[in-house]
């Protein structure tokens, strides 16, 4: 509980630290350049990017590798810059202050885009979109109206700390206890306890955490409690990257890659079997 | 014969005799534990299934078709290389920094100080992140440590991906080593210097006596008695330094602690893998007090 706030306040000291990095080598870049971190990428020949565990977007397969919507994403990324893909796993918490800390060069990790966070990293036009969605425990919550119901001191929600829907939840469930956790799991296995009343996260996380525990889940509703958007995050001052990236990304639109990318791994389960 | 001699001596009886009591008490336990597991299974709304640990215990090399670690092993190899360089690390600050802190100038005594307060005083976590996003992101690179990896002959590279994991984790690793054996070197520094003051005065006078330099007393008359008295403290600071390892997931190095995190998002499966790596670290640490109670036996049985 502590932990959140001095990393916070770590968080916030490296940011400056790291900003002001950037700033001192602005000038040097040769003129017809594609951004500083692409030009970056294509002479050292590998793409750094940083991501984290989020099922579907990124996650292990039963061999160890790692494979998501995220993870499609970063390899084509990487294929048309003709370079080679390195993964960095990142822990959650930590993923903004390590981009920053000059770790990797982006994060494709499932990171929606805030104004907060936008003061802190600046991100490419959204390549995905998500919704945070609801599940919640039978034993408690079955005779609960949503959403008025769940406005009570006596619900409790859980969510995965650090995420868009925690606020979110604060936000239109003011009077509710709201608990955070280290990882989106513990978050459901309250719920399925019965020691909390529901858990947010984006979809499909609660959808598949109910078919998994029928007897246990139940979604009171299917609409999205937020609309979120995903954008890559780069480092702060370098506004010719984030243009090459948009490009990309307008392209990979256009062409119907991402929306059949995202189909396959958000609409179908076609992929279940290949992981544990 | 010889028994016969001493008529008080009681034969000599097995070391591990079950008796009565025994069995009582092993089936109290027993009873104790089915009464926790069926209570447990009445408040938790839970699916066991153990195979998510074997899944990611080994894999087959698909194209070897050789098994190979999966991720919960290599964590437990990244997680084993920490506390190798660690303790490796740890032990040579903390005699230096200890033995500075006896010294009689003043220089020593402050600097030694001022390390020994600033890390203990400071939580651990908070300790990992200034040390790995201040030495790891702005020392480090300076060193070139990831350049010269990358271009070190392939021999090179399996001995290093032997010692320090993953090459191209390499820069992340070594910041994570520096920031466990910094903050257990302040511990063995305070655990050193009982040491030194636990010895008598007057063996260092004899030293002093017998013409020995400074250095020379520290050397083979002060050292070897004060580390052989701080053996047992030793020990819990080199248990505590393994299971401190596991804050070093918090800034990505993918130990045990943070494989099984990704394992858990990944299944669901909390409890498994919580309870595997748990025993996985008990088995180290007991494993730990094992080693250290043969050096100290071995220690004190030079000591005679």
């Amino acid at each position: 509980m502590i932990s959140t706030h001095i990393l916070k306040g770590i968080a916030a000291t490296i940011l400056v630290l790291g900003l002001s990095a950037p700033a001192r080598a602005q000038s040097a870049s040769p003129p017809p350049s594609q951004g500083k971190v692409i030009d970056q990428v294509k002479k050292r020949g590998k793409i750094q990017v940083g991501m984290a565990s989020f099922v579907p977007w990124a996650m292990r397969d039963k061999q160890g590798g790692w494979v998501g919507f995220e993870i499609d994403v970063a390899k084509k990324l990487a294929s048309d810059l003709g370079v080679e893909l390195e993964l960095v796993p990142t822990a959650w918490d930590a993923i903004i202050p390590s981009l920053n800390a000059s770790k990797f060069d982006v994060i494709i990790g499932g990171l929606s885009i805030t104004p907060a966070r936008q003061e802190s990293v600046d991100f490419t036009a959204p390549y995905s979109r998500s919704g945070v969605g609801v599940t919640a425990s039978k034993k408690l919550s079955s005779a609960l109206k949503w959403p008025d119901d769940y406005n009570k001191s006596d619900v409790t929600f859980t969510c995965k700390r650090g995420i868009a829907a925690c606020n979110e939840v604060q936000k239109q469930f003011p009077k509710a206890t709201l608990r955070q956790f280290d990882d989106a799991a513990i978050a459901f296995q309250e719920v399925i306890n019965g020691n909390a009343h529901a858990s947010v996260a984006s979809e499909p996380a609660p959808t598949f955490a109910t078919l998994q525990n029928p007897e246990q889940l139940f979604q009171p509703t299917k609409d999205y409690l937020l609309n979120g958007s995903e954008g890559m995050a780069l480092r702060k001052g370098d506004p010719d990257s984030i243009v090459f990236l948009d490009a990309w990304i307008a392209k990979a639109n256009d062409s119907g890659w991402l929306k059949e990318r995202r189909d396959y791994w958000f609409r179908s389960r076609d992929w279940a079997s290949t992981i544990p | 014969m010889t028994t016969a001699a001493i008529p008080h001596r009681r034969p000599t009886k097995p070391r591990w005799r079950l008796g009565k009591l025994d069995i009582v008490l092993a089936l109290l336990a027993l009873a104790g534990g089915i009464f926790v597991t069926v209570q447990v299974q009445g408040v938790l709304n839970y699916r066991w299934d153990w195979q998510v640990v074997t899944t990611f215990l080994v894999k087959t090399d698909p194209a070897t078709g050789r098994i190979v670690p999966n991720l919960l092993l290599e964590g437990l190899f990244t997680t084993l290389r920490l506390a190798f360089w660690g303790l490796l690390l740890a032990l040579p600050i903390g005699v230096v920094m200890g033995a500075a802190r006896t010294s009689k100038r003043l220089l020593p005594r402050l600097v030694s100080g001022a390390y020994v307060m600033l890390v203990r005083n400071i939580p651990p976590l908070v300790f990992v992140f200034i040390v790995v996003f201040f030495i790891g992101s702005q020392i480090l690179p300076v060193l070139g440590i990831g350049e010269l990896v990358s271009r070190a002959s392939p021999a090179v590279k399996w001995w290093l991906s032997l010692l320090f994991g993953q090459p191209s984790l390499i820069e992340n690793f070594v910041a994570g080593v520096f920031c466990l054996a910094l903050f257990s070197g302040a511990y063995v520094a305070e655990i050193v210097r009982a040491g030194i003051q636990s010895v008598a005065r007057s063996q260092i006078e004899a030293g002093q006596s017998l013409g020995l330099s400074r250095l020379d007393v520290m050397r083979f008359v002060v050292m070897p008695q004060a580390l052989r008295n701080v053996l047992p403290p030793l020990a819990n600071q080199f248990i505590q330094l393994i299971k401190d390892s596991s804050l070093v997931s918090l800034v990505s190095i993918q130990e045990l602690t943070f494989m099984a995190q990704d394992i858990q998002v990944l299944t669901h499966k909390v409890f498994e893998v919580l309870l595997f790596t748990g025993g996985v670290y008990f088995t180290i640490c007991y494993g730990l007090s094992l080693a250290f109670g043969a050096i100290e036996r071995r220690a004190a049985a030079m000591r005679r």
